[in-house]
């Protein structure tokens, strides 16, 4: 199983990771943001997809609001009508999700790549032989330097820097995408999910290898670009109340 | 009720993430693979849970042993916090008259004496009414003090290469600091290869692709170096005023004392299969050099012609070791090759014996009167007897067997 995954994720991602290393002037932290880009590329597809979810999850904002106010005390009916409502325009609440859930493997892939690469100890240089594919690029890269700006990309950063821009881009995020709610409880739920991701990625920065959160970061970033650019806004984070724009 | 579904999904997500992590942050551990050294027919080496050990050849008895502090693992991941872990040693033992030279990976180069730890038999700290010293290598700029390359011991000096990027020179019976060389390897600011000497000068190689010539007497830079373009992955080894080292680009270079460009590069067209991970040896003009592809060579010295070459099928992790006309080479399974240089090898070489000690190898080896000693990564030690083609465990090398 390890060996199938290191044949067709582990290994292809290092490789990678590497060779981009060496075309950007053999800077690790450039090749990771590079590898960031082509990934985000890769998941484009899925991105739009969650876009358009959430814009026309945005533009049912009316139409919720009204169904909880008709059906507010009967949960079951409100469930009903609201699925009934997510099926007549194609959306999926859930599809959200998927991009990220895709880009599972790729974070741990990323993560194996960047210790491997860095390779912190004898043996996993030795290991890092036996993982090279024979490119000309690949090996002219070798050893890599783990310098990046004021972050050694093998280790966590220091400063915290690093935990504060992921925590910060990754609320606003979204907080782009998150559809305010109506219903009290549902709020505080809401309230809840939009700081506990964020506060969970930066505690992540803080524990993982700096490298793993530069791609966090850069991702993050490049989700506000496109969100902002393909939504043609902020979308919620500049939204106040359901009821002020109601009223 | 859709957000705690979120929720949970989000936790079964990251879940796999902390223990990957965990998983590869233990696989990150510096283990060590210290290679055996023989004198008067005490074997020395250091194992995996971190001792130096004295073994009586014959017997297979442990003359002594000496624990060194426990380093500190780093933390990775979730939940991995630092941890206290053996201190790690990769470096071969050196013995010179009644001392034991060797250094850590926690940084330390230990002077042991032999002979009055062999008459006392405990484990015993540091006597420096035996003459015994501890040395530890300044963690500089917050860079690791790991020592991974073997020290070089001269007549009156111990030369030391450190990860942080220095080369330091130790008075022999003291352990004081004679002079520390400056960061030899900024970018990547490690010294993972042992210096050399040739006459009253010190030659090392650096990851970055540098060869450093440094006065012997004060550690500072002389006039030449040389600079390649990919990193030099083996330690040099000098043969009649010629450099030979192997690179990460996948030739051996040859390198003429003095010169800008390299003597010869082999293979000469297309690069090997692999890094040439372990130095080279040079005996009689020729070059026995072992690649991680798995293939022995022998290359004539000043031309770089191939002159044969073997496939042992597994990389070839350890340097070639000569044992009178015969050369012995393992590879990472475990198999020994014996070649016998006084007979005709061909173009494609056949190994006139080929032993199999079943288990891995990334030590380096020593061999003596007929006899190899081979640390194998299953913790125990292996003496092969050559003419006989016999192998035989002769001590487990951990503390719980």
């Amino acid at each position: 199983m390890i060996e199938v995954w290191n044949l067709i994720i582990g290994n292809p991602v290092l490789n990678v990771l590497i060779a981009l290393s060496h075309l950007l002037s053999g800077s690790f932290g450039l090749a990771i943001i590079a590898l960031t880009i082509i990934v985000r590329l890769i998941s484009w597809p899925l991105t739009k997809r969650q876009f358009k979810s959430s814009k026309a999850l945005q533009d049912m904002q009316p139409k919720i609001q009204e169904l909880q106010k008709k059906y507010g005390k009967n949960k079951q009916k409100l469930q009903e009508e609201m699925m009934k409502l997510y099926k007549e325009a194609g959306v999926n609440p859930l599809g959200c999700l998927w991009p990220m859930l895709i880009q599972l493997p790729i974070w741990i892939a990323l993560y194996q790549a960047i210790m491997r690469a860095l390779a912190t100890t004898p043996e996993n240089l030795l290991d890092l032989a036996q993982r090279l594919y024979s490119w000309d690029i690949v090996n002219q890269a070798i050893p890599l330097s783990s310098k990046f700006l004021w972050l050694d990309l093998g280790q966590p950063d220091p400063y915290f820097i690093l935990a504060i821009i992921v925590g910060g881009t990754m609320w606003v995020q979204q907080k782009m995408t998150q559809a305010p709610a109506v219903d009290p409880r549902q709020q505080s739920t809401s309230r809840m999910m939009l700081l506990m991701m964020p506060l969970m990625f930066g505690f992540l920065t803080l524990m993982f290898p700096s490298g793993l959160a530069l791609y966090w970061a850069v991702s993050n970033i490049i989700g506000i670009i496109t969100q902002y650019f393909f939504t043609g806004g902020w979308g919620y984070l500049k939204f106040r109340s359901p009821f002020q724009s109601t009223q | 009720m859709k957000q705690p579904k979120i929720l949970l999904l989000v936790v079964i997500a990251l879940l796999p993430l902390t223990l990957v992590s965990c998983i590869s942050g233990s696989a990150q551990l510096a283990k060590g693979w210290a290679g055996t050294a023989v004198h008067e027919g005490i074997i020395y080496v250091g194992t995996v849970d971190g001792r130096v050990v004295a073994i009586n050849s014959s017997t297979g008895n442990l003359e002594w042993s000496y624990s060194i502090a426990p380093g500190t693992a780093p933390s990775s991941g979730l939940s991995c916090g630092p941890t206290s872990a053996p201190a790690a040693i990769y470096d071969t033992p050196v013995v010179d008259r009644d001392i034991v030279y060797i250094g850590t990976y926690s940084g330390q180069v230990l002077a042991l004496n032999t002979s009055a730890r062999s008459a006392r038999g405990e484990d015993l700290p540091l006597q420096t009414r035996y003459g015994e010293w501890k040395w530890d290598c300044p963690i500089d700029n917050a860079k690791s003090n790991a020592i991974v390359a073997d020290l070089l011991v001269s007549e009156d000096a111990i030369y030391v290469s450190s990860s942080n990027g220095r080369v330091y020179s130790l008075d022999k019976e003291f352990g004081d600091l004679n002079w520390e060389s400056k960061i030899l390897d900024e970018k990547y600011g490690k010294l993972w290869t042992s210096p050399v000497i040739q006459g009253d000068t010190l030659y090392v190689s650096t990851f970055d692709g540098h060869i450093y010539a440094l006065s012997l007497e004060t550690g500072e830079l002389l006039n030449w170096s040389f600079e390649s373009e990919a990193g030099f992955a083996s330690s040099p080894v000098i043969y009649e005023d010629t450099i030979f080292l192997g690179s990460f680009d996948r030739y051996l270079y040859a390198v003429k004392i003095g010169s800008d460009v390299p003597l010869w590069k082999f293979p000469e067209e297309k690069p090997a299969g692999n890094w040439f991970w372990a130095s080279p040896i040079v005996n009689e003009g020729i070059v026995y050099t072992g690649c991680l592809d798995g293939k022995l060579y022998a290359i004539e010295a000043k031309t770089g012609e191939k002159l044969w070459e073997f496939d042992a099928g597994n990389s070839i992790v350890s340097s070639p070791v000569l044992l009178d006309n015969l050369l012995i080479v393992t590879d990472e399974s475990g198999t020994v090759y014996v070649f016998d240089l006084s007979a005709e090898l061909g173009d494609e070489a056949v190994p006139l014996k080929t032993i199999s000690i079943g288990a891995a190898v990334r030590s380096s080896f020593c061999a003596q009167e007929g006899l190899v000693y081979i640390r194998g990564e299953d913790k125990q030690l292996y003496v092969v007897d050559i003419e006989k083609g016999e192998v035989s465990q002769l001590i487990s090398l951990t503390i719980e067997e």
